[in-house]
């Protein structure tokens, strides 16, 4: 039988042999990872159980404890996730709208030109008014003049501050924290020690377990083993960030978001209380004798 | 259409093109600036943002802007903006830049409250 496998023809030799807009590069991002077995249907212990009071008609989410000790080691056990921080709807316009707050409210531009008022010059009548038979004109600095002021241009540094409230800002960080759970990219571990401070050990487990190119670490409180600290210190796509540093913009950077059981506890606490809080009847930077 | 013919033979497609279609001209495009998405600035940006909510409340995200003291946490049209400037940083201001203030101040307060459909 004739061969119909298809024989590739090159038009300028010593290039590989598929045509140009055939060829895959090397690092195609819609090459999807092996998906992971899913922990509901397996024999390790739930070493989590969420400690706040869960809906009875909402089951927790769950998800794998992994540990970073070693490369190969296996999932110690399943970690039970709050489905109110990691289960919500999703909706994409909080999550825009979190994104681009983010974006603007620090921005200060300091774009600014000078108006007629502001142009050295231009304080006298060039020429009569009738006589001359030139164009009739107050000053050299007008608009209509080249080396003039600009009527409408940027004036001075502006800011584009503004604030969300407080729950649109809560709820974007868990629809980003479940969206990272519903993609398969969210890691809970149960602490960053690692063996050695070398980069390349890190780097190695992440292209083992197939974590993806950036990660985002985040852990409680503010020392970190000094191991983690100086494998991340040179390393652009991995980076570290306390607890209280978490955000939407890096989440959606980052490809990949490792936890701690403890950076679980404390976004679970932190992220719950909104939904049962009143209103404030004075700022809460003030004291309330309720809150810690 | 021509698409095809290099790949495989046995169909009956040309192996040149007549030149019929996508007749656009590539030669003239510009090259995308190179940009490198995880400099240190980058990488972190955004951290820290809900300072307020996951920190206790001590303290708020408009702590964190870099700016001019009369713009931190602040946003308002070209008046608002100059009155708050002058308030605040008017005392220490060169007597040109004062001056050119105090104008700008004037015209505009003028402007928005004397002339037009919204006085």
């Amino acid at each position: 039988p004739r061969d119909f496998s298809p024989q590739f023809i090159s038009s300028v030799s010593g290039e590989s042999a598929l045509p140009s807009n055939l060829r895959l590069p090397p690092n195609l991002i819609g090459v999807a990872p092996q998906k992971r077995a899913s922990p509901s249907g397996s024999d390790l212990p739930v070493l989590r159980r969420c400690e706040a009071d869960i809906p009875a008609h909402l089951a927790p989410a769950q998800t794998w404890l992994e540990s970073l000790g070693s490369r190969d080691s296996e999932p110690l056990g399943v970690v039970d996730l709050h489905p109110d921080v990691f289960s919500v709807p999703l909706r994409l316009d909080i999550l825009h709208a979190v994104e681009v707050w983010q974006r603007n409210f620090k921005r200060i531009s300091h774009a600014k030109v000078k108006s007629r008022a502001e142009v050295s010059g231009g304080g006298r009548k060039p020429w009569n008014q009738k006589g001359s038979g030139r164009a009739r004109h107050g000053s050299i600095r007008s608009p209509l003049w080249r080396g003039g002021g600009v009527a409408h241009g940027p004036r001075g540094p502006s800011s584009y501050y503004y604030m969300l409230p407080m729950k649109v800002r809560v709820q974007g960080l868990k629809i980003a924290l479940t969206a990272k759970l519903a993609q398969d990219y969210l890691h809970i571990v149960d602490s960053l020690e690692i063996p050695t401070p070398d980069p390349h050990y890190l780097l190695d487990l992440v292209k083992h377990r197939q974590w993806g190119d950036s990660i985002l670490i985040v852990d409680v409180g503010d020392e970190f083993p000094q191991n983690i600290l100086k494998a991340t210190e040179d390393m652009k796509t991995v980076n570290i960030i306390p607890a209280i540093g978490l955000n939407v913009h890096s989440m959606l950077k980052h490809e990949s978001l490792v936890l701690t059981l403890e950076a679980v506890k404390f976004l679970e606490k932190k992220l719950l209380w909104h939904d049962v809080r009143y209103v404030p009847l004075y700022p809460f930077k003030l004291p309330y004798s309720d809150l810690p | 259409m021509s698409v095809f013919g290099g790949v495989f033979r046995q169909s009956s497609a040309r192996l040149f093109s007549t030149g019929t279609c996508a007749r656009t001209r590539m030669h003239a495009v510009p090259k995308l600036r190179e940009l490198d998405r995880w400099t240190e600035k980058r990488g972190v940006f955004g951290v820290y943002d809900n300072i307020g909510i996951l920190g206790d409340f001590k303290a708020h995200p408009k702590d964190l802007i870099r700016g001019p003291v009369w713009l931190r946490g602040f946003s308002g049209n070209e008046l608002q903006r100059l009155i708050r400037k002058k308030r605040m940083v008017g005392g220490r201001m060169l007597t040109e830049d004062k001056h050119s203030l105090d104008k700008r101040i004037s015209f505009l307060y003028r402007r928005f409250n004397r002339y037009g459909k919204h006085r």
